[in-house]
């Protein structure tokens, strides 16, 4: 039963993939890949890894989905005619880079198969290293303690990518796009209710992150939901500029992290090294700050917020 | 199996035929209207009838609890998304563009 359930997953997945790539409709490629980000998710909690399911679902599927899908507007209003001869031409080196990354994959394959033992050495290490610092969660104790250069990177990366989007705007309102707003009673009311309940999951996927699957990127990705929401309902309006506020929510978690890291040195520590389960909450909860207004604003393409109407 | 498995299990399928249904109605029927009429159905019963069934096995009320609640959201979630659905159906059919009637 439990290999019936397996191979359809496997095959749900190998054909989702070959559909969001495979033919000319970019409408139906971006439907095709949310769809594969939620059976991945499905895929990630057969494995038994709640936080990577959860993490494919709020970032893969959810935010990522609407990010594609605010492209697919932008591209339809600047050519909205489909190209009149929309199949792309084969490249002729298709067949060797497919023989190339079917080797890749099958290697690497076998390299894991022939890993060491269960966990291997570096999870091995990891479990053992865990109880020192207070930790539940092993994948928050790896992206807050042990490998937190790559977070700050990744948080960095972010902030960069808003930044581009920034420069990308200019200072002219005309591309400051409008996402169309849906009008309607029953509207108002679904997101009076469920605003302030993504804002309470979100808070308690942070919470919960240090001891139990959930962390500053679920966190971050529940919140951005919360803003692309108010967004596609008008609450909130795209806005030319970044007010104090929104500046400062943008470099919260970069700045918290490299902060206290760097003040780490002058007590006589390692660069970011990690005082206490305090810090991890501390940079969490900046993080979580971080992800959810960037990604927020990457979907309106804005570079600051206005209020909207009620 | 116990009883209480059994019935669980009759919930289940129930909510399984539901959600069947919903999506060969979603695939075969003509328009927008009535494709959403099917997609509703497997959403509201179909998903309250599953969760039924999984709150009879769960192992704590709070887990039981916790699935109603699940149940609770996506209905208020489907219920708007169906409501908005519906105008922008009714708005293009008034324009005459050929959203409602789908393809031949």
């Amino acid at each position: 039963m439990n290999l019936v359930l397996d191979v359809a997953l496997a095959t749900a997945l190998t054909v989702l993939a070959w559909r969001s790539l495979a033919g000319p409709d970019l409408f139906r490629g971006i439907v095709m890949y949310v769809v594969f980000g939620m059976v991945m998710a499905v895929a990630w909690a057969r494995l038994g890894s709640a936080d990577l399911a959860m993490a494919e679902a709020a970032i893969g599927a959810g935010v990522t989905g609407a990010l594609v899908m605010v492209a697919y507007w932008r591209l339809r209003r600047i050519a909205p005619v489909e190209p009149a001869d929309p199949s792309p031409r084969r490249s002729r080196l298709a067949a060797t880079v497919a023989v190339l990354s079917a080797g890749v994959v099958a290697a690497i394959g076998l390299a894991a198969v022939q890993a060491i033992g269960p966990g291997g050495i570096a999870g091995r290490a990891l479990v053992e290293a865990l109880p020192a610092t207070g930790l539940g969660n092993p994948i928050t104790g790896v992206l807050v303690i042990f490998r937190n250069l790559d977070t700050v990177l990744e948080v960095a990366v972010l902030l960069a990518a808003y930044l581009a989007v920034r420069a990308l705007l200019g200072d002219g309102g005309e591309s400051l796009a409008q996402p169309p707003t849906q009008r309607g009673t029953l509207v108002a009311a679904l997101v009076s209710v469920v605003a302030p309940m993504t804002v309470l999951v979100a808070v308690y996927l942070w919470r919960a992150g240090s001891q139990w699957p959930g962390g500053a990127f679920q966190a971050g990705a529940v919140l951005a939901a919360c803003g692309v929401l108010l967004f596609l309902t008008g609450r909130l309006r795209p806005a030319v500029e970044a007010g104090p506020v929104v500046r400062a929510a943008l470099v919260l978690g970069t700045a918290a992290f490299g902060v206290l890291g760097v003040a780490m040195l002058f007590v006589g520590q390692p660069l970011l090294a990690i005082p206490g389960s305090w810090a991890v909450y501390l940079i969490e909860a900046a993080m979580m700050v971080s992800i959810g207004v960037t990604l927020a604003l990457l979907f309106a393409g804005a570079a600051g917020v206005g209020g909207g109407r009620r | 199996m116990s009883a209480l498995e059994g019935v669980a299990a009759a919930f289940l399928l129930a909510g399984a035929g539901f959600y069947l249904a919903g999506t060969v109605g979603l695939l075969r029927f003509p328009d927008a209207l009535s494709r959403l009429h099917a997609l509703t159905k497997a959403d509201n019963v179909g998903l309250l009838l599953v969760c039924v069934g999984l709150a009879l096995v769960a192992g704590s009320p709070r887990e039981a609890a916790l699935l109603l609640l699940v149940w609770l959201m996506a209905l208020l979630a489907a219920t708007v998304s169906a409501h908005l659905i519906a105008r922008r159906a009714l708005a293009d059919a008034r324009d005459g563009a050929s959203a409602v009637e789908g393809p031949p």
